[in-house]
């Protein structure tokens, strides 16, 4: 007989890092209390997160491997999600939680970014396959608040934030993956002035549940008789159920479930194919109304950040989620002794986390994971630094924008590519045990995955990085990045403790901005393959950079109080672990980036050279 | 009904900053991360399970209202209340330094006197100092009958309470005549322990204590939080409990192990004594 999977909560979140991120690192206190977050203090913060993190750990961390367990259903038709998750969507709109951020015209609390993803991770962490329900609803709700018709966002807006509604983003279709700009699905105009939409998607997430009233689908289609590829593709508003002008819940609206995935992991949240109109009965309406079609792809790309963002933060939720649990089984594990005591047999046997080889694959995890997470808030912080900012002052919302352009393909890959590679040694780092489902980490692996694929691929990330967002603003705001960076390394090279680690980043600073004219070097010289080739080495060595970066000033900050502290004070142990997470990633990470800029100066080929009929006999 | 909660911050038993004993054998509390001491939450639930009718959480039949003897950055805690659906709450400044159960007590009756509730509802004790006595305290200041750890309360409108205390081998029922003071245990926050008045019949809450909404901990900064003076309410306030000194519990040994029963059985009356 199998062992029952049991409906307990393995989640645990850091609250004393994310609060040390907020107000010691990033200042946040210095954009609270005015506009446009004068409703929000230190203590709402705080409270925010504590009463969040206690409401994930009781009413979806429960849920999470059962509903892994379990999986959806696809039954008359329709998806019936795990046992759970209905009550548990009830009370995460109670609650409030997605409305965070959200405007107060929409019933929102208007918070910083930077708070909202936080709270977004610990959702996501407590449960990553509930959570993704409504935060493709939020996504869905945003583009048709920032592009709809003032009708559209009246109607469709406030219902999807507060969870009435649920929403879809469509893009993907069997032929068309990654070349969204192949789509077939159709829209045609209709004598009463609606459209008819026809074609099939697949790989639609929450493209049907049993949660929510109704599912307001965002649909890419291409307008009869519009030019091919990604230029002549509308985005369309296509409810699951016919609503009346007055809200009331009508007949279906012809969108069918073909089928639902069986997937690698993040079981709970049904991946479906979805066909719209095959009875010719399915009517959509262009997100702005008939003045903006063609426009999808550009409304999309205005959105992505969000969502990619988002993606990045769901690699950091669970990567955390992992680090945490694996150092709870470390100090609780028994096994061998000490090697101080290899000669003597009888020696007591001592917890795993006393072998140096844990401890590595420990510290390893935690530097990753609050790298991430700087990295993140990093990003926010920008984001949130831009809204603050008055109009008039054009200089520096240039700047916060373009850092954020940049800096969105950094966490959305590195985020997601460090989560899988952080949960692979959580596992090693159980042992044997890890591999079972008696401990959460073989699940946060199975889920992770999906992050690196999902939102554009890691590597059009990397493509993104490198071909657009490099040379954005005529290479500006990669040249204010890499200043900024300057900056800190004149400021911080003769630190007593992070001095080293510092002239480390100055040089792969430097190295990146080298690889950085190696890659324009090669779109010049009609090299161009080699630019892909390296794109995805690229985008991880100035991750490394701005992660060990960011590390440092966290050291640099941590190293300051240490100072006025007694070692017996509580607060000691967490500040000296952020010194001993920067070096550690500064001292075994960061030489990489060197290293990679050697590689690409080399100019290696052989993936090009290499002959598909090369590459096996069979 | 007017309920009166104190409630208190406690160090938080999960966070890994656990609390230090500093080399003059003092307790140590900086840098520690708060939370509200657990019994003063189910209070605080059963306070609010008391002035509604169970169906509507948020239309009150009567008032809340929280008191913590703190300094101010502890105001956190009485937010936290506010948030979850008390309706006012007063901070009592003082230095834990200062305070015992008995200059708690005393600063109690002289709130008591002045807000003049139906019902003092305190936690059985605190998770910190486990020491049980301000609930008994403040009720012979008072000269207002008692119930002590109580698992159920029904009200019988503003007149009296039914009070189901738990004791070895089942429940002893009480009546007690408003005003009154009550102490709450554990089991109080169970689905159907606290019925109001205007409960329904049979109606269950979730367990446990309730969430505090988003946009509750956003409109609780705009709740009435007042403030006063230690020295005002107990002139000439002083500890009768002194604390001489802290010391942590000693560190468990290593495990060894015995070769047979007999040693075992030897070792436990000569060496634990427990036999
Ligand atoms: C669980 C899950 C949930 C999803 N949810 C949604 C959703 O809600 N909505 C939605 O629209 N889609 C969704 N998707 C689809 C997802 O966005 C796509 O899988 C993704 O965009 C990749 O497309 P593809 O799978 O067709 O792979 P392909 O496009 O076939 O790519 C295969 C490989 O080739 C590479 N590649 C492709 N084109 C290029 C190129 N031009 N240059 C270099 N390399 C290239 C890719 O990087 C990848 O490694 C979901 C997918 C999954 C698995």
């Amino acid at each position: 007989m199998s062992k029952p999977i049991q409906a307990i909560n393995r989640y645990k979140a850091d609250l004393r890092e994310m609060s040390f991120l907020l107000f010691e690192q990033f200042r946040l206190g210095e954009l609270l209390g005015r506009g446009p977050f004068e409703n929000w203090g230190e203590d709402e913060v705080r409270a925010s997160l504590a009463e969040c993190y206690r409401w994930a750990r009781e009413v979806i961390g429960p849920l999470t491997a059962s509903a892994d367990a379990t999986g959806c259903k696809l039954e008359a038709g329709g998806v019936k999600t795990p046992q759970g998750f209905k009550d548990a969507w009830t009370k995460l709109y109670e609650a409030g939680w997605k409305g965070i951020a959200v405007h107060p015209e929409y019933g929102g609390a208007g918070a910083p970014h930077v708070l909202q993803i936080l709270v977004e991770e610990i959702l996501s962490g407590a449960n990553t396959a509930f959570t993704m329900y409504s935060g493709l609803t939020h996504g869905a709700a945003e583009v048709i608040e920032a592009f709809g018709t003032p009708e559209q966002k009246k109607f469709y807006c406030q219902p999807m934030y507060n969870g009435k509604w649920a929403g879809t983003m469509c893009l993907t279709e069997p032929h068309a993956g990654t070349d969204v700009g192949s789509n077939r699905t159709s829209a045609k105009k209709n004598a009463d002035g609606t459209w008819s939409i026809q074609g099939t998607k697949i790989f639609i997430s929450g493209g049907d549940q049993d949660l929510s009233e109704n599912i307001i689908h965002l649909v890419l289609a291409r307008v009869e008789g519009a030019p091919p590829g990604t230029k002549g593709l509308t985005l369309f508003i296509v409810p699951k159920t016919r609503v009346s002008a007055d809200g009331a819940i009508q007949e279906p609206n012809d969108v069918s479930v073909g089928a639902i995935e069986h997937k690698m992991g993040i079981n709970g949240s049904a991946t479906c194919v979805l066909n719209y109109g095959e009875n010719g009965k399915c009517i959509g309406e262009p997100v702005g109304g008939d003045s903006k079609l063609n426009q999808g792809m550009a409304q999309m790309f205005r959105m992505m950040n969000g969502a990619r963002i988002m993606v990045g933060v769901q690699g950091l939720a669970v990567g955390s989620a992992a680090f945490l649990n694996a150092l709870e089984y470390a100090k609780d594990r028994k096994q061998g002794s000490s090697i101080a005591n290899f000669k003597d047999a009888t020696a007591p046997r001592v917890p795993i986390i006393e072998h140096a080889d844990i401890r590595r694959m420990l510290l390893d995890m935690k530097a990753r994971v609050e790298g991430i997470r700087a990295l993140a808030i990093k990003l926010c912080h920008h984001q949130d630094s831009l809204r603050s900012l008055g109009a008039g002052d054009d200089q520096k919302i240039a700047y916060h924008q373009g850092q954020v352009d940049l800096l969105v393909p950094l966490v959305k890959s590195y985020g997601s590519d460090q989560a899988f590679r952080v949960c692979e040694l959580a596992i090693q780092t159980y042992g044997g045990a890890g591999y079972t489902r008696d401990y959460p980490v073989e699940q946060y692996c199975r889920d992770s995955k999906i992050f690196s694929i999902y939102e554009g691929t890691n590597h059009i990330q990397a493509m993104d990085l490198v071909s657009r967002k490099l040379s954005q603003a005529g290479g500006a705001n990669f040249q204010s990045f890499i200043g900024d960076i300057s900056k800190f390394v004149a400021e911080n090279s003769a630190h007593p403790v992070l001095g080293a680690s510092v002239k480390s980043l100055g040089s792969a600073h430097e190295a990146l901005g080298g690889a950085a004219m190696k890659l324009l070097t090669w779109f010049h010289t009609g090299q161009v393959s080699m630019v892909p080739l390296n794109a995805n080495r690229f985008l991880d060595m100035m991750a490394e950079v701005t992660v060990a970066w960011l590390l440092l000033d966290g050291a640099r900050i941590a190293h300051e109080k240490l100072a006025k502290l007694d070692a017996a004070q509580p607060d000691h142990a967490f500040y000296s672990g952020k010194i001993q997470a920067a070096l550690y990633y500064a001292r075994n990470v960061l030489p990489g980036v060197d290293d990679k800029a050697r590689l690409m100066l080399e100019e290696d080929r052989s993936p090009l050279d290499i002959e598909d009929a090369a590459f096996a006999t069979v | 009904m007017k309920i009166l909660v104190p409630i208190k911050r406690v160090a938080d038993p999960d966070n890994a900053n656990k609390l230090k004993i500093s080399s003059d054998a003092k307790v140590d509390t900086t840098g520690l991360e708060w939370k509200p001491n657990p019994f003063d939450e189910y209070a605080v639930e059963t306070a609010l399970r008391l002035t509604e009718n169970g169906a509507n959480t948020k239309a009150r039949v009567g008032e809340v209202v929280v008191v913590m003897f703190g300094p101010k950055e502890a105001e956190s805690t009485l937010r936290a209340a506010l948030a979850t659906g008390a309706d006012r709450a007063i901070r009592i400044d003082a230095n834990d330094a200062d305070l015992d159960g008995d200059v708690v007590a005393q600063g109690l009756k002289a709130i008591v006197d002045k807000e003049k509730p139906d019902l003092v509802l305190l936690g059985k004790q605190t998770v910190d100092s486990d020491s049980n006595q301000v609930a008994q305290l403040v009720a012979e200041y008072l000269g207002w009958p008692q119930a002590t750890f109580a698992a159920t309360i029904r009200s019988e409108g503003d007149k009296a309470l039914h009070v189901g205390r738990e004791v070895d081998g089942g429940t002893l029922h009480l009546k007690v005549t408003l005003p009154a003071v009550v102490s709450v245990d554990l089991r109080i926050v169970a689905p159907k322990s606290v019925r109001s008045a205007h409960t329904a019949e049979g109606h269950a809450y979730p367990d446990g204590v309730r969430f505090a909404a988003l946009m509750a901990i956003m409109a609780a900064k705009k709740k009435p939080l007042v403030e006063e003076k230690l020295s005002d309410l107990v002139p000439g306030a002083t500890r009768k409990i002194e604390y001489t000194s802290f010391a942590l519990p000693p560190a468990r040994a290593a495990g060894i192990k015995v070769k047979s029963v007999q040693e075992l059985v030897q070792k436990l009356k000569a060496e634990a004594k427990v036999l």
